[in-house]
């Protein structure tokens, strides 16, 4: 017989149980606090010293990206575990490390400033170093960046020495090592200079410190420029998710019309330092930007992540209901021309003012945030660049005017391209080469200092052997291909090469030329590119 | 360098690159962004500040200079980082593609 009290205690039972599988699985444990994680990950070797304080970690300060990569070493080195002691997961725990650290021994505003390429993978940048002994024993096989984004003790700078002859023992005996006493030049010259001049207590650490935090949670109007694709316009709309993390939502479109558009995720490291993960259409990309001390604009570099050479100098304005303008695309116009202009802000109201000599001849469209207008140059108007107004709102050397151009160049005037794919794990690195136009300035003379850089303009594109060795070694045949309309190179495939001179690589040293037509009369400029091999090492900085 | 004279192909262009006064252009790209200036032999360009004394081709000697972290930033050192870094390609002209990246992929 069926005992109704029984089934009902045991449905009951059920019940409670199922409740309670659910709790647990729609309610993930509460993760650890940073100290508990280092505690449980890292004070086994770096022993506490004092309250928040730990050997070693505590006489350092970094970039989020240098916290990420000293983490990442102790796990491949040291096979340190990344533990959560509430049962949260190993990377998740990383992760809080990374924001625990970038947020407590960080570095200021003004202490990144300078060094902001290499977070932005802006990897043809040339870097100037401040004597000669820093590049060739801190800069021969890194950037220079990757120690000027750190702030040690003297202590620490020593120690990171001994690190370095430890972890790379060949040190003394490269070139440029084995040609002098390095150990000795490194302990008794670099790591004074290198205290003297990145000292881990500083007056700017001190004052950022006790500045004020802000919510990014915002709309924002970004305006930008992609070499390869033009300029761009768009929107990014952010909101808070706690502790310093905004889901993202993105959207915008270059000149020619292609959208950009997708969502992702952002971090903010440090009171400042924004990182957000977002996949646009198929693509995903990386923000790495810096907040400007009051909170209201964001700017650096948008770039793919797996071709970091495809990125998009931004700028992100907070929208706070005033009216400004950010940019006119395109930046430059020719006296005696007529044209369209787009001009981009927030809250646009009033009449657009281009300023003497420039007629607005109709206004093709406009809402608040972007006025598209048709305009004539006067051939009388003034060339430089000028100040720009909608309404009563103005922007600085919003646009350049120019008569003609006297000088091309290319830039970037170096570049590196790699050669990749071929069924290997790295995918070849493009080069993407803008033309840039100048006048000559007020004196006349084009190559001199009072040159007008008027911008970037549309060219034909070829390359060249660079060199006669270039010309022996065919190294246009094999190195890869110009696109003649885009300045975009794509070197070749990765791998020997049986049709070239010792099966080598395709690799290849080439002048870049560009070319463009002014009043029916061809100009050149041109620049270098250096076709080379891949490389396997491609940390956050290089 | 008067009173050396070249012997062979490698030191013929040492020789022809300092007279054309190319080695102050070397100086100058050797300081592309993440590119390593150890040029003995180079990872991205050569003493000469192109490619054609680079190790042709580069897999042909690739260990031989990956095992003593010759470009520890370029190239996965052997020695003492990534001692399996070449475990599943014992040929680097033969297996070059199984050589994979060693910073781990940051998916956040």
């Amino acid at each position: 017989m069926l005992n109704i009290g029984k089934l009902t205690r045991a449905m009951s039972l059920l019940a409670l149980t199922c409740s309670a599988q659910v709790i647990a699985e729609a309610s993930p444990p509460v993760p650890s606090s940073p100290r508990e994680i280092i505690v449980a990950s890292c004070s086994g070797c770096h022993a506490q010293n004092g309250e928040g304080r730990w050997f070693r970690i505590s006489d350092q300060r970094k970039t989020p990206e240098a916290w990420q990569m000293t983490l990442v070493r102790m796990e491949l080195v040291h096979q340190a575990k990344f533990v959560d002691p509430a049962g949260g997961d190993s990377q998740a725990a990383l992760r809080t490390l990374v924001k625990y650290f970038a947020d407590t021994q960080g570095l200021a505003p003004a202490e990144s400033a300078p060094y902001r390429y290499i977070l932005e993978q802006e990897l043809n940048t040339i870097e100037q170093h401040d004597t000669e002994q820093f590049r060739t024993m801190c800069a021969r096989c890194h950037t220079g960046a990757r120690v000027a984004l750190q702030r040690r003790t003297e202590d620490e700078w020593r120690n990171l020495v001994h690190f370095h002859l430890g972890q790379f023992p060949t040190t003394e005996y490269q070139m440029m090592g084995r040609d002098r006493d390095w150990l000795g030049l490194a302990l008794n010259e670099v790591v004074p200079y290198l205290n003297e001049h990145f000292p881990l207590q500083t007056d700017a650490w001190q004052q950022w410190q006790s500045a004020s935090r802000h919510n990014f949670e915002a709309s924002w109007r970004v305006v930008g420029s992609m070499p390869g694709r033009g300029a761009f316009s768009g929107t990014m709309v952010t909101a808070a998710k706690g502790d310093d993390h905004y889901s993202v939502a993105f959207n915008g479109q270059f000149e020619d019309g292609e959208t950009l558009e997708g969502s992702g995720s952002a971090v903010v490291y440090t009171g400042y330092e924004w990182r957000a993960s977002l996949k646009l259409g198929d693509t995903r990309y990386r923000q790495v930007l810096a907040s400007t001390s009051d909170g209201g604009e964001l700017t650096g570099r948008m770039f793919q992540r797996e071709h970091s050479e495809w990125g998009l100098r931004m700028q992100a304005v907070r929208d706070t209901g005033q009216s400004s303008v950010l940019a006119v695309q395109p930046g430059h116009l020719r006296t005696g021309s007529e044209g369209s202009l787009r001009i981009v802000g927030t809250n646009l109201k009033g009449d657009v003012n281009l300023g003497p000599g420039l007629k607005v001849l109709e206004t093709v469209s406009r809402d608040k945030d972007q006025v598209l207008v048709r305009f004539r140059a006067e051939a009388t108007a003034a060339a430089g660049a000028r100040a720009i107004k909608v309404g009563a709102v103005e922007l600085a050397d919003a646009i350049t005017v120019f008569g003609k151009i006297d000088r091309l160049a290319v830039e970037p005037a170096y570049a590196v391209g790699r050669v990749g794919g071929n069924e290997g794990s790295q995918p070849a690195v493009q080069a993407i080469f803008e033309a840039i136009a100048w006048g000559a300035g007020d004196d006349g003379q084009a190559g001199t200092a009072d040159d007008l850089r008027i911008g970037p303009v549309t060219a034909q594109w070829s390359v060249a052997p660079y060199t006669e060795q270039a010309v022996q070694d065919q190294d246009l045949r094999f190195a890869g291909q110009m696109e003649k309309d885009s300045g975009v190179f794509t070197p070749a495939a990765a791998g020997p090469n049986p049709e070239r001179k010792y099966q080598t690589n395709n690799a290849g040293n080439l002048k870049v030329i560009a070319t463009i037509e002014q009043d029916g009369k061809p100009m050149q400029g041109d620049g270098h590119l250096m076709v080379t091999v891949q490389r396997w090492n491609n940390p956050p900085i290089r | 360098m008067k009173h050396l004279k070249p012997l062979n192909e490698k030191a013929q262009l040492l020789d022809k690159a300092a007279e054309e006064g190319g080695v102050d252009e070397v100086v100058a790209m050797q300081t592309v962004a993440g590119c390593t200036a150890t040029t003995d032999p180079g990872w991205e360009v050569d003493m000469f500040g192109g490619v054609a004394g680079l190790c042709q081709p580069m897999e042909a000697d690739l260990y031989g200079c990956a095992d003593p972290c010759w470009w520890p930033a370029q190239v996965p050192d052997v020695m003492v980082t990534y001692p399996d870094w070449t475990g599943d390609a014992p040929s680097a002209g033969k297996d070059w593609r199984k050589l994979d990246a060693v910073f781990p992929e940051d998916d956040s």
